[in-house]
């Protein structure tokens, strides 16, 4: 491969492997709007929660792995918690109160954190069987982007075959649906909804935790990614898995290729982008009108 | 008669050449001078004394939210350590009585309509003496338009856009005691045009606001005048706070530089040097903010190794040569153990660099405030327009009464690992940092070699004032 070349394929995979980390973020986002109907303003500041927890995790065991187990299922716990015994008191309130309680939660959180942790940068390093680079074809790119593609990956189709080949899938895809119907029919919503929360942050978690080496872990790590991934729900459709992995990936091919090829315009691509769909289709690539 | 008359000539030729060869900081009108300072002892930055009433007060207009949380503390420890100091020496007499200093943080969340209103609440509601700012020249801009509506003086230690000081945007109440950008600019090309003359390949990446592009102006102008032989290879600026400089490094590397120049400031410092050299990207990166050690500490020793950093304070060689400078070093550094959260990292174990550049200015303004004896903004102008004040390590600064920039002497310093880092830090335990490079061979770049530009257009404007 030549030099130009291997530019070219390096940036479409820089593209993936970031449109992946904002697929395992943007999902969790889009999987509790579409069931639940909740707009989880606090999802970004659990995918930052889970990086501190595995800064933590790490400084305790010095162990990576344990980190990508344990801090992830940590902040599935919290959400389920939150969903339990906060989110469900308000759902009653509508959508306002929903949204003014996860407001409040990504404060609290995000204060709790300058408390635990401090407000600088913490590092957490990539463990020593991903450092390095992989070379191939004259393309030199490094071994842990390639894991967070692979994770990602790996993670996508657990969630399919779950969705798609399982009971559990099937109700929860009902409940998607018509909740209404679903509850009729003797099966406990609640849990249901309570599951998919906790699914949709420990998805954020693992986000959190695969983007920690690279980007390091402060208090500012939500609003870094967080915008982005709300763009990947909007514009792939709420409630659409498939519409946030299609969308994650475009948006990140569009950061890496428009920093190459048109570099000042790259930071409002995904927003050119974002208000091309919305004319054409305002509920999203695969949004469905109610 | 005549033996006398040769005699005497020999006596005024020598001490004309004494004279000449004096170095400007004796020529100073003030300096810092550590055997003045008050009792230290109780300095605790988690648990700051702060005192309240009738004070000097000075607000730090800064992100204490978001992703630049970090930044506002750096900020505060840097001026409530002086402010404490003084605060120990009783205070300092203004106005005929003397009063304590007391540091108010003022958040602006890096978002100026919120930096406007938080600069106005300082100065109308607190009644604040002095607005001290900041991490961003948009925002300084605007604490700047507050300073000069409201009659405030405002100090510029962190926010380094010469733009801020054009005949635009001056303002006779603010003051830029920071370096400016054509400072860090040509200072960067006058080291390796002038003095290193090896790498001859540099790319451009900076944050894509008025800094960034400010401070790669600074640098192509300097390599035009210190180093025509130089090649651009590349160019880029990035949104401020960026997630992934892959593709921005894969670009570097396909230019094939020799060397990175950017002014980035953390987080995005930490994001690309962290990501740089994940993706064995190993050139060096002439900076003037990658110096924050925990995310030093993150990439190591060796990928730190060969950072050039631009400093705004240090000195040529050994860091300390002087009693004076080991009493100041250990002020701070012997009471960091006891600091807790947030000032319990290694950002904050020497209370040099960075910090040590902040912490200088705001000594050199209350210096001032109290030669001017007041804190009335005109007798804080008349003192401050055209002083010299020489700091810790004897290097002078001069407060250009035009524009209010200050010409400063700059320091290079090449990272090194902590094996080789004695070479400036003379005293125990003879490194900075032990886990990752830092200081090692450092150079002064005169301050005449890297003077702040200055807007022609200010001497028509300033002479009709």
């Amino acid at each position: 491969m030549d030099p130009v070349t291997a530019m070219y394929v390096a940036q479409g995979m820089h593209g993936l492997a970031y449109g992946m980390i904002l697929f395992l973020l943007a999902s969790g986002l889009t999987l509790i709007f579409g069931m639940m109907g909740i707009l989880n303003l606090a999802h970004a500041t659990f995918f930052m929660l889970s990086a501190y927890l595995c800064y933590q995790v790490i400084a305790w065991t010095g162990s990576f792995w344990l980190a990508l187990l344990i801090a992830p299922i940590v902040t599935g716990i919290i959400g389920v918690l939150l969903e339990r015994f906060l989110l469900r008191k308000v759902h009653a309130f509508g959508h306002i109160g929903e949204l003014i309680l996860t407001v409040g939660v990504s404060l609290v959180i995000l204060e709790s954190v300058k408390v635990f942790w401090g407000t600088e940068s913490l590092p957490v390093q990539i463990p020593n069987v991903l450092q390095g680079l992989v070379t191939a074809g004259g393309l030199d790119y490094p071994i842990y982007r390639l894991f967070i593609i692979g994770l990602s990956l790996v993670i996508l189709i657990v969630l399919m075959l779950i969705l798609y080949k399982t009971r559990l899938g099937m109700v929860v895809r009902a409940a998607v649906s018509d909740a209404d119907m679903v509850d009729a029919l003797g099966i406990n919503v609640p849990l249901v909804f309570m599951l998919v929360f906790g699914v949709g942050t420990w998805m954020a978690g693992v986000a959190g935790v695969a983007i920690a080496p690279i980007l390091t872990v402060f208090p500012g790590l939500a609003d870094q990614v967080g915008m982005d991934a709300f763009i990947v729900v909007v514009v792939g459709g709420f409630g659409s898995l498939g519409g946030a992995l299609l969308v994650a990936i475009i948006c990140g091919l569009l950061n890496s290729y428009g920093v190459q090829f048109v570099s000042q315009l790259a930071p409002v691509l995904m927003y050119i982008f974002m208000a091309i769909v919305l004319v054409f289709k305002p509920m999203g690539l695969f949004g469905e009108r109610e | 008669m005549k033996g006398k008359k040769w005699l005497l000539s020999i006596v005024v030729v020598v001490c004309c050449i004494a004279l000449l060869g004096l170095s400007p900081a004796m020529g100073a009108k003030s300096k810092f001078d550590p055997s003045k300072m008050g009792d230290m002892s109780d300095l605790d930055l988690s648990n700051p004394v702060i005192p309240t009433g009738d004070t000097i007060k000075i607000a730090i207009v800064a992100s204490f939210s978001g992703p630049a949380a970090a930044v506002g503390d750096i900020y505060f420890a840097s001026v409530q350590s002086v402010a404490h100091d003084y605060n120990k020496r009783g205070g300092i007499l203004v106005d005929g009585k003397k009063k304590l200093v007391q540091v108010i943080k003022a958040n602006h969340e890096s978002k100026v309509p919120i930096a406007k209103k938080v600069s106005e609440r300082m100065v109308l509601q607190e009644k604040v003496d002095v607005l001290w700012g900041t991490n961003g020249s948009h925002l300084m801009k605007v604490i700047n338009q507050v300073a000069d509506k409201y009659k405030t003086i405002a100090v510029s230690a962190a926010a380094v856009s010469d733009e801020l000081y054009d005949a635009q945007n001056f303002s006779r109440y603010s003051f830029m005691t920071s370096i400016s950008t054509s400072q860090v600019g040509r200072g960067m090309a006058y080291y390796y045009g002038q003095v290193r003359k090896k790498e001859t390949k540099f790319y451009i990446l900076c944050q894509d606001y008025l800094f960034g592009h400010s401070i790669a102006g600074g640098f192509k102008a300097g390599l035009k005048e210190y180093y025509p032989d130089a090649e651009l290879v590349g160019e880029d600026y990035h949104k401020l706070f960026l997630t992934d400089f892959a593709p921005y490094l894969t670009k570097v590397k396909a230019a094939g530089a020799e060397v990175v120049y950017t002014g980035d400031w953390i987080p995005d410092a930490a994001n690309l040097l962290v990501q740089a050299r994940q993706m064995g990207l190993d050139l060096p990166f002439a900076n003037l903010f990658i110096n924050n050690p925990p995310f030093l500490q993150q990439v190591g020793i060796e990928g730190t190794d060969g950072l050039v950093h631009i400093g705004q304070i240090g000195s040529d060689g050994k860091a300390f040569k002087t009693e004076g400078q080991i009493k100041y070093y250990k002020a701070w550094n012997d009471q960091y153990p006891k600091w807790k959260k947030p000032f319990d990292t290694t950002t904050y174990e020497h209370g040099t660099g960075t910090i040590g550049a902040y912490r200088m200015q705001t000594y050199w303004l209350l210096d001032v405030i109290e030669r001017a004896g007041s804190t009335d903004p005109e007798k804080i102008i008349k003192v401050w327009e055209n002083d010299t004040w020489e700091d810790v390590n004897g290097t002078v600064y001069k407060m250009r009464g035009i524009d209010h920039k200050t010409e400063r002497d700059l320091f290079i310093e090449l990272y090194v690992p902590p094996e080789q880092q004695k070479e400036s830090m003379n005293i125990e335990p003879y490194y900075w940092f032990k886990d990752c490079s830092n200081t090692g061979p450092s150079y002064k770049l005169p301050a005449d070699k890297v003077t702040p530009v200055m807007d022609p257009k200010l001497k028509d404007i300033r002479k009709g004032s």
